[in-house]
C-alpha cells in the first residue's frame, strides 16, 4: 500500500505546483508586480540621484510616521479594551442573543466608511450634543473642541477598525471548551484566576488576529485623519494622497509607500517575536 | 520526514500545535476579511452593474450613430440651479448627464490625466476647470478645439474674457462663471466686521479659521495682505507667504485646508473665517442670512472657471450644443440667480434684473469699477515653476 501512495506520487511530481499555482500566479500579479512598478516609480528622480525620494522621505516625514504609528497604536489599544469585552460577553454569556449581537457588529459595513466618518462629523460638530455635553460636564474648557483634532482622529480610527478586532476574538473565545473553565474552578481556581489563566492565553491568538487586522490598515488609513483632523493630525496616508494627486512628486509618494510598508513589516514582526501564535493554545 | 532525526512527543506536540494554530490563526483572519470583502463586493456589484449600464447605453449610442443623445457633465458643487439641466433636455432633446465632481483641479487632473495621454474616453463631454489648470489642459493638447459654427452664442462672451494668456482667441474654452475669492465670515463668531486679509490672523480666531487647498487663492491672498501682487509675484514672495501660513497652521491658528466644503463649517458655527468664493456664501445666506463676504482693502483674486471638451469625447457637438444653450444671456442669469458668481455673458446682468432685481444689484454679480479695481489675478506659471511653487504650499499646509 505505502509503494502505491508513494508511486502515485512519483507519477505526478507537479502536482504540488499545479495546486499552488493559483495562489502564487495570484500573488504575482496582485502583488509583485505593482510592488516592482511602485519601487520603479520610487526611483525614477528626474534631477538627482536615485534615492532622492528615500532621502526626503526620511528626514521630512518623520513626524508624520511616527504619528501614524502611535494614532494606530492607540486606535489598536482602544479597541482590545472595547471589543474584547464585547466579544467575550457574546461568546460566553450571550446564549440565543449571540447571532443578533453578531449581526449588530456587521450592520455598520452596511453603510460605507466614507458616509460613516462623515456622521462623526455631524457628532462631533462644535455646536453638536457630545461638545455640549463634555463642556457641560468641564471635561472639555470652555470654548473646547473635538472635531479637528487628534482625539476625534483616533475616536474615528477606533470606530472604524472595532468589528476587525472584535470578530477573531469572538472566534477564538468561542473555541475554548467550556469544560476547561470548569475544570479550572474546580481545582479551586476563583473567576478572575480562571478567566486569566484559562480563557485569557487561550484566546491571544485571537487577540493577535484582530491587532494586526486593525493596526495595518489604521496605519495607512487617510480617510479618519482628513475628514476628523486638523492638518496637524495628517497621517502618513494623507501625505502620500497628497502626493500622488496634488503635487505629483511620484517618487516622493512611491518611496512614502515603501517605507511605510517597510516599518509595519517590522512592527508586525516585532510584536509576533513577541505574542506569536506558537507556543499559545 | 527526510531528516533522520526522530521528535520527542513532546517537539512534536509543538510542531503540531504551532501548525495547527497557525491555520487556526489563518482561518480566522481569513473569516474577517471574509466579511469585508463581502460588503465590498457588494458595493462594487451596485457600481459594476451600473457601469455595464453606461457601457451599453454608450455602445447603444455608438451603434446608433449618435442617435441617443446623452451629454455628460462635470462641474464643481454649487454651481447651477436646478431647472437648468431639465430645461436644456425639454430645449434641445438631449438628455444630459451633471455630475457635481469636480472640487479640487489638482485632483480632478490627477483623475482625468492619464486616459487623456492614453487617448481614451473619460466618460464627459463637458469638464469645467479653472484658467492655469484650463491653460495646462490646452497646452497637453487635451482638449477640443471649438467649432464656432455649433455654437453660434458664442458671440455673447463679454470682450474682456475673449482673449486671455492661456486661450489666445478662446478657440478651446468658454468661461462658466468667473468669481472672487476673498474673505467669508459670521460677524456672530468674530464679533466685529472685518475689512482686512490680516483680520484672519486675528489671534483672537485660533482654530475657527480655514484657507484653501487651491494654492493660488490662499497664497495670492496671503500676499495682498503683505503688500505683494501676486501678478507678479517672485518664488521669494511666496516663500515669505507660505512661510506665514505654515506658522499659522502649526499653531493651530488654522484649522484646515479646504475645497467647496468649508461652507458647511462656516454655516455650522465651527469657523468664524474663511478664505472663500464670492457665491459660495451668498448662496448660503438664504439659510444663514449673517455670513458675510467681503473682497479686503488690499485686494482680492479674481478667476474664472472654464469650460471644455475633451479631445476624446464622442459627442462633441453635444458639448458645444450644451455651451450654446447656457450663453443665451436668459439661461445664464438663470444659472447666476441660484450661483451668485459672475456671469461672462453679454446681457446676463440685465435678464438677472429681471428675474432677480434685488441679486442684480449685488456686487458680488456686478462688481462696481472700484472692486473690479482691486482685483487680481495670479500670475501664469510654467510646469516647473508651477511644481516649485507647490511643494512650498503643500509643505506649509502641511499635507
Amino acid at each position: 500500500m505505502a509503494g502505491t501512495a508513494a508511486g502515485s506520487v512519483r507519477h505526478n511530481p507537479i502536482a504540488p505546483y499545479l495546486l499552488v499555482a493559483p495562489g502564487v500566479l495570484w500573488l504575482l500579479f496582485f502583488f509583485v508586480v505593482p510592488i516592482l512598478t511602485l519601487g520603479k516609480t520610487a526611483i525614477a528622480v528626474q534631477n538627482g540621484p536615485w534615492w532622492d525620494g528615500f532621502a526626503r522621505a526620511f528626514t521630512a516625514y518623520g513626524a508624520h510616521f511616527f504619528r501614524s504609528l502611535k494614532y494606530a497604536l492607540s486606535a489598536t489599544l482602544f479597541s482590545i479594551a472595547l471589543g474584547y469585552p464585547l466579544a467575550y460577553f457574546m461568546a460566553i454569556r450571550a446564549g440565543r442573543f449571540k447571532n443578533l449581537l453578531l449581526g449588530l457588529v456587521i450592520l455598520p459595513f452596511f453603510t460605507t466608511f466614507l458616509v460613516r466618518t462623515f456622521a462623526w462629523k455631524t457628532i462631533l460638530n462644535d455646536s453638536g450634543p457630545a461638545v455640549w455635553l463634555l463642556t457641560q460636564l468641564h471635561v472639555l474648557p470652555e470654548g473646547g473642541r473635538l472635531l479637528d483634532t487628534w482625539m476625534a482622529v483616533i475616536g474615528g480610527l477606533t470606530y472604524n477598525f472595532l468589528p476587525f478586532m472584535i470578530m477573531p476574538i469572538y472566534v477564538s473565545l468561542e473555541k475554548i471548551d467550556r469544560r476547561l473553565m470548569e475544570a479550572a474552578q474546580d481545582l479551586y481556581s476563583s473567576p478572575l484566576r480562571a478567566f486569566l489563566k484559562v480563557v485569557l492565553p487561550l484566546s491571544l491568538p485571537g487577540v493577535f488576529a484582530g491587532s494586526l487586522l486593525t493596526f495595518i490598515p489604521a496605519t495607512g488609513d487617510f480617510i479618519n485623519a482628513e475628514l476628523l483632523g486638523s492638518p496637524n493630525q495628517q497621517m502618513l496616508g494623507t501625505v502620500i494622497q497628497n502626493q500622488f494627486l496634488q503635487v505629483r512628486d511620484y517618487p516622493l509618494a512611491a518611496s512614502l509607500s515603501f517605507v511605510l510598508m517597510a516599518v509595519i513589516t517590522i512592527v508586525v514582526l516585532a510584536y509576533a517575536r513577541v505574542l506569536g501564535t506558537e507556543d499559545l493554545a | 520526514m527526510s531528516h533522520g532525526k526522530d521528535h520527542s512527543p513532546e517537539e512534536l506536540e509543538r510542531i503540531l500545535r504551532g501548525a495547527l494554530n497557525r491555520r487556526q490563526f489563518l482561518g480566522r483572519t481569513a473569516m474577517a476579511a471574509g466579511g469585508l470583502a463581502l460588503s465590498s463586493s457588494f458595493l462594487s456589484a451596485c457600481t459594476g452593474k451600473e457601469a455595464a449600464k453606461a457601457g451599453a447605453d454608450s455602445t447603444a449610442a455608438a451603434a446608433a450613430g449618435g442617435g441617443a443623445k446623452e451629454v455628460r457633465i462635470s462641474n464643481w458643487p454649487l454651481y447651477i440651479d436646478k431647472a437648468t439641466v431639465a430645461d436644456f433636455e425639454k430645449a434641445t432633446g438631449i438628455k444630459a448627464t451633471y455630475t457635481e465632481d469636480i472640487n479640487d483641479n489638482n485632483e480632478f487632473f490627477a483623475k482625468i490625466s492619464e486616459p487623456l495621454k492614453r487617448g481614451q474616453s473619460i466618460d464627459r463631454d463637458i469638464i469645467v476647470l479653472t484658467d492655469w489648470m484650463a491653460g495646462r489642459m490646452i497646452q497637453l493638447g487635451y482638449c477640443a478645439p471649438l467649432d464656432d459654427s455649433k455654437f453660434p452664442n458664442k458671440v455673447n462672451l463679454l470682450d474682456n474674457v475673449k482673449d486671455v494668456s492661456f486661450d489666445p482667441g478662446r478657440k478651446f474654452s468658454v468661461p462658466w462663471l468667473s468669481g472672487m475669492t476673498g474673505v467669508g465670515y459670521n460677524p456672530k463668531r468674530t464679533g466685529r466686521e472685518l475689512t482686512s486679509i490680516n483680520d484672519i490672523f486675528d489671534p483672537k480666531f485660533k482654530g475657527k479659521v480655514t484657507f484653501l487647498t487651491e494654492m493660488r487663492d490662499s497664497l495670492g491672498l496671503v500676499m495682498l495682505g503683505m503688500g505683494k501682487d501676486p501678478t507678479t509675484c517672485t518664488l521669494d514672495d511666496a516663500k515669505a507667504a507660505a512661510a506665514k501660513i505654515k506658522k499659522a497652521r502649526e499653531s493651530g491658528h488654522i484649522r484646515k485646508f479646504t475645497g467647496n466644503d468649508y461652507a458647511a463649517d462656516l454655516a455650522a458655527g465651527n469657523i468664524a473665517v474663511a478664505i472663500a468664493w464670492s457665491g459660495d456664501i451668498q448662496g448660503l445666506a438664504a439659510d444663514n442670512p449673517d455670513l458675510r463676504w467681503i473682497a479686503p482693502k488690499e485686494g482680492a483674486m479674481l478667476f474664472s472657471d472654464n469650460m471644455m471638451i475633451p479631445k476624446t469625447s464622442d459627442r462633441q457637438d453635444l458639448g458645444l450644443a450644451w455651451m450654446n444653450y447656457v450663453y443665451d444671456p436668459a439661461h445664464s442669469a438663470q444659472i447666476v440667480a441660484a450661483a451668485p458668481y459672475l456671469s461672462d455673458v453679454k446681457g446676463a446682468g440685465e435678464e438677472l434684473a429681471k428675474i432677480a432685481p434685488d441679486l442684480a444689484k449685488s456686487e458680488l454679480v456686478n462688481p462696481p469699477a472700484e472692486l473690479r479695481a482691486r482685483l487680481h489675478v495670479f500670475r501664469g506659471l510654467d510646469e516647473k515653476e508651477d511644481q516649485e511653487f507647490n511643494r512650498i504650499f503643500q509643505d506649509a499646509i502641511g499635507a
